[in-house]
């Protein structure tokens, strides 16, 4: 005996139109959330493409900046990046007697004093020096272009009484950390 | 394939034969069957087979333009007739033209594909309008228009001519009264020139098969056919296996002093004369003269009608989702890339801080410079001839000090007033000013301060101008100028 009862044709409508409806929602449901994930997705896009103008827009002026650091680099002889912290005192030191002898100047005493208390210095060298007077201001300016971040402290200029033709100087100089921002020194002329 | 070539194709160039085809298309050929039906009209069955052959020589794809396909028809059903019209204006004269054809030819222009070729105007007699000859070639327009929808159902755009004028323009368009005669296998053509203006072209149903061996072919039958028709003293003989001893013999058989020249057998292989002629009316960039319209005049409006709407629909739909969609598609497609690039950026950034630092570090070493050998020269620039100096000290503060000695205080205060005015120093003070002994000199020790550093840089460069032009000055005129060079201090500041 056959328990279920064949459908009639009003149940039969019924079934098709409520099959109808719940794939029309299934679709709008899927469609809708489909659209949600890819208007997401297109979101996080723009925003992403949005992230990357502002990188563009950031990297911009580094174009100017390094064609200023190429053109300091040229002026002072020196490039950082190839500067080791260890030995770089040394090595101004050894440059430092080398342009003095290439220039003709006699070197006296030098005093090396490591910085303490800044981190903007790594030593302090005084040296005493003599030499005719062009020698003397010779080496003065090749004290810029030797390779290493010197700032001459103070000169100090005075008469050889054993020799009249020539000049002492004294110098101060002082080697500079380069891996610590620079501190300008514009001020300090007032 | 050049992108030239792809928007610009070579034509397609068809010989339309009793039941075949013949097509050329670049350098490959190929040759198709025709299946004709009781009435003589292509069947449905063999016209879609051959569209769907002719389809696949040709490799047409929808999206690219239409290829331009030149069709040689025949002479079957072609009737040439030479027509005098008054002249007058061009829809007049075409009212006319119309009317004249529908009086010459046994269909009305409308069931007819027909063309006309200007021949000239003759002279009028006095007090009547000057008249047009006028050569019109006409077939029924069922049989060509069979032909059209095959053609363009593969993708082309067709024309039609007679393959008698191509033919005509293979054999290098000679201008004289001739004939031409074209074997074929099962039927041959023969074509009547006057003064290179085809006048009577017919078939001639003689068999050349044997063509190739003139000694079995009966060209007495062919002979007897042509030889009450022809004009002028010349016949040229095409067809693919016409040899040299089949026109000898069919020129002693025609006799009265007529000269059959072969023309030469088609170089390129499967290409017969119109099909060649066809090609060098292309190469010429020329058209042929005579072309047989199917709908004069209307070919915009047919065009319009026969658009399909499907594909077009189909095509603007697809546009429309590609724009709405695309956007999404960039960004599913496009994001990975555009994070990977913006990943790498970032881990290079480091760069970028390594560049400020250096930058910073470098500008605060040229800030830091105290102008040593500025203050130097200005110093040996305000001191007065005679001055000794015994001591000079300078600091990255900007302080100044000095000992030395002068011939007397007017010396000094002039020294001092030097340095003031040289916008280097403030604050220039005379700290200690003692005559010596024997009153001759005065011993000073003084101290200044440098100004700041933007306002050395400006009295710098008023120094440098202000050098410049003594230089100058002190140069004879004429004289070559000398190199400026260091400074000149030495032997002041330190004697």
């Amino acid at each position: 005996m056959n328990r279920l009862q064949a459908l009639t044709d009003r149940e039969k409508r019924t079934l098709r139109f409520a099959g109808v409806g719940i794939a029309i929602y299934l679709a709008l449901f899927g469609g809708f959330e489909v659209w949600k994930y890819v208007e997401a997705k297109r979101a996080d896009y723009r925003q992403l493409a949005l992230d990357a103008e502002n990188l563009r827009q950031h990297t911009l002026p580094y174009r100017d900046k390094v064609q200023v650091v190429k053109k300091l680099m040229d002026e002072f002889h020196l490039d950082p990046a190839r500067l080791k912290k260890a030995s770089v005192v040394s090595d101004a030191s050894a440059a430092i007697q080398k342009a003095a002898r290439a220039g003709g100047v006699q070197l006296g005493p030098i005093r090396e004093t490591p910085a303490h208390g800044s981190s903007a210095t790594l030593a302090t060298m005084q040296l005493e020096s003599s030499g005719q007077a062009p020698a003397i201001l010779s080496f003065l300016a090749s004290l810029n272009t030797i390779g290493f971040p010197l700032v001459v402290d103070s000169v100090q200029l005075s008469a050889d009484k054993n020799r009249p033709d020539q000049v002492k100087m004294n110098l101060t100089i002082i080697i500079l950390n380069f891996e610590q921002p620079s501190e300008s020194k514009e001020a300090v002329h007032a | 394939m050049s992108i030239t070539s792809l928007l610009n194709p070579p034509p397609l160039l068809v010989e339309i034969g009793p039941d075949w085809l013949k097509v050329r298309h670049g350098q490959d050929s190929a040759e198709f069957p025709l299946d004709h039906g009781p009435d003589g009209r292509l069947t449905a069955l063999g016209k879609g087979k051959t569209a769907a052959a002719l389809k696949n020589f040709l490799k047409a794809k929808d999206w690219r333009p239409r290829i331009r396909a030149w069709c040689a028809i025949s002479s079957r059903g072609v009737s040439l007739r030479r027509l005098s019209l008054p002249g007058g204006a061009k829809e007049e004269f075409q009212q006319r033209l119309l009317l004249q054809i529908e009086a010459e030819f046994p269909l009305p222009p409308d069931e007819l594909a027909w063309g006309c070729l200007p021949l000239g105007q003759s002279h009028p007699a006095n007090g009547t309008l000057a008249r047009q000859d006028l050569l019109v070639a006409a077939v029924r327009k069922t049989w060509v228009a069979d032909y059209q929808e095959l053609l363009r159902a593969c993708g082309t755009e067709p024309v039609f001519t007679l393959a008698a004028t191509a033919r005509w323009n293979w054999c290098g368009q000679p201008a004289d009264s001739f004939a031409m005669l074209d074997v074929g296998l099962r039927q041959s053509e023969l074509t009547l020139f006057e003064k290179a203006v085809p006048t009577v072209s017919r078939i001639i149903y003689w068999d050349g098969k044997n063509a190739s061996n003139p000694a079995a072919a009966p060209l007495e039958t062919l002979a007897e056919a042509i030889k009450g028709s022809l004009t002028g003293s010349r016949l040229w003989v095409t067809g693919p296996a016409v040899s040299k001893e089949f026109t000898e013999r069919l020129e002693r058989l025609l006799g009265h002093g007529c000269n059959c020249e072969r023309v030469e057998n088609p170089p390129v292989g499967g290409s017969s004369a119109a099909i060649l002629g066809l090609e060098k009316y292309a190469a010429q960039g020329a058209t042929p003269a005579l072309i047989l319209r199917l709908e004069p005049g209307g070919s915009a409006a047919t065009s319009l009608a026969a658009l399909n709407w499907k594909t077009w629909g189909t095509r603007v739909g697809v546009l429309a989702a590609a724009c709405v969609l695309l956007p999404y598609a960039e960004a599913l497609l496009l994001k990975p890339h555009l994070e990977r690039k913006v990943a790498t950026f970032k881990a290079d950034a480091e760069r970028l801080k390594i560049i400020d630092r250096e930058l910073d570090f470098l500008r605060g070493l040229k800030l830091s410079q105290p102008p040593y050998l500025d203050v130097l020269f200005v110093l040996s620039k305000s001191a007065p001839p005679g001055s000794r100096f015994d001591s000079l000290s300078l600091n990255s503060h900007g302080e100044v000090s000095l000992r030395g000695g002068f011939h007397d205080g007017q010396q000094v205060a002039d020294f001092r007033n030097k340095l003031i005015a040289s916008g280097f120093f403030t604050n220039v003070v005379v700290e200690e000013q003692v005559p010596t002994p024997d009153r001759q000199k005065v011993n000073v020790r003084m101290s200044a301060q440098e100004r700041t550093a933007a306002e050395l840089a400006a009295a710098s460069a008023h120094l440098a101008l202000d050098d410049t032009k003594n230089h100058e000055k002190a140069v004879a005129p004429g004289a070559v100028p000398a190199t400026p060079s260091a400074p000149p201090i030495s032997g002041k500041e330190a004697k």
